[in-house]
């Protein structure tokens, strides 16, 4: 399957503290053929632009100050007259161990990446978001994409074949998830793993 | 969007516009994509990130140095952190993979500070002396298990510092 994705006009908006994180990621974006990039260094800020356009995707750091990736996904989910309430997050995080991706995905995520990342891995998450219809749940005390949903195949068949060489930039030590098993968390309740 | 209501959710269906642009033809096919991505990337890293590594280095030396003298104070010890942080997660984009592990290894170090371990200059000096290595060639061309002493070296120290901070609470 060509699983290429056109970025092309679509408003992405990266979230991050560390200025030059953020200019990495611009460079990884517009090789990927984006061109409306916006970029902020804090979460109210996040919230000041979703509430002036339309976004496409946030892309934000688990760490964004001073609220934090996970209390700013939640306020975006929660925000009923938003009309970026179901927009896609991405958070990215250095910190993969895995009751923090847990709590990323309760908290409404569409995906999380590991830092460091690389170009590969942010543009198969980009093409997994994509090409990954999910539905939308929305309870008393969650709004967001629906945890339980099942993975057929990634675009391009990542994260899928016995032979898929492991993350290739900072393999995780200790406790923290490579990106296949944070890949897998998402892939979640449906086989009753969670 | 339609809506389906059961006893305890609603789910409806969502097509994003993300998704919908996204998948239009006509995109750069993934592999020129990627490859296009690297070149970008590997323009940062002959240009600017030099500088940036050392800027952020010495920053991070500058805290550390008031740190020592001011061990308890707390928006010293989340300075530092930060920097190490942004080491953590630039480092192995551009290349530097012991720059990231050097520095992961110091966070976790600031963190077990944060949750209450104490202070130590000899720990802090190691950690200092070691990414300073990693940032510079040979070293910053190698990876964690090319340096298997050094590496497990600073993670038994740092597991030392963790189990310390657990015994303190």
């Amino acid at each position: 399957m060509d699983s290429s994705i056109n970025l092309r006009d679509l408003v992405i908006l990266i979230a991050d503290g560390n200025a030059y994180q953020r200019r990495i990621i611009q460079g990884m974006l517009r090789g990927f053929g984006a061109n409306k990039l916006l970029e902020v260094d804090q979460s109210v800020e996040v919230l000041h632009a979703l509430s002036e356009q339309k976004v496409d995707i946030l892309l934000c750091d688990e760490k964004l100050a001073p609220h934090g990736a996970l209390a700013l996904t939640r306020a975006i989910r929660r925000k009923k007259d938003s009309q970026n309430r179901t927009m896609p997050i991405l958070i990215m995080t250095s910190d993969a161990r895995e009751s923090k991706v847990k709590l990323a995905r309760d908290a409404g995520a569409n995906m999380v990446i590991a830092k460091p990342m690389s170009p590969k891995h942010l543009y198969d998450r980009l093409a997994w978001i994509a090409f990954t219809p999910r539905k939308f749940i929305d309870t008393e005390t969650y709004f967001g994409p629906d945890r339980r949903f099942k993975i057929e195949g990634y675009p391009n068949g990542v994260g899928r074949r016995k032979s898929d060489k492991p993350i290739e930039i900072a393999a995780e030590v200790g406790p923290a998830l490579p990106q296949d098993d944070i890949d897998k968390l998402f892939n979640a309740a449906r086989t009753g793993d969670t | 969007m339609t809506g389906q209501t059961s006893r305890e959710a609603t789910i409806f269906f969502v097509e994003t516009n993300f998704q919908k642009l996204a998948r239009r033809p006509g995109g750069t096919p993934r592999e020129q994509a990627i490859s296009s991505a690297q070149a970008n990337i590997d323009i940062l890293k002959k240009t600017d990130f030099p500088h940036w590594l050392e800027t952020t280095l010495n920053e991070l030396l500058s805290t550390i140095r008031l740190l020592d003298t001011n061990p308890q104070d707390q928006r010293l010890i989340q300075q530092a952190y930060t920097r190490c942080l942004h080491l953590q997660d630039v480092g192995a984009t551009m290349g530097y993979e012991l720059v990231t592990f050097t520095a992961r290894n110091m966070s976790e170090y600031f963190e077990a500070l944060i949750a209450g371990a104490p202070y130590s200059s000899d720990t802090v000096n190691l950690h200092v002396d070691a990414i300073t290595l990693a940032s510079k060639p040979p070293y910053c061309h190698l990876r964690p298990d090319q340096l298997p002493e050094m590496s497990d070296g600073l993670r038994r120290v740092v597991e030392r510092v963790k189990f310390s901070a657990q015994e303190h609470k």
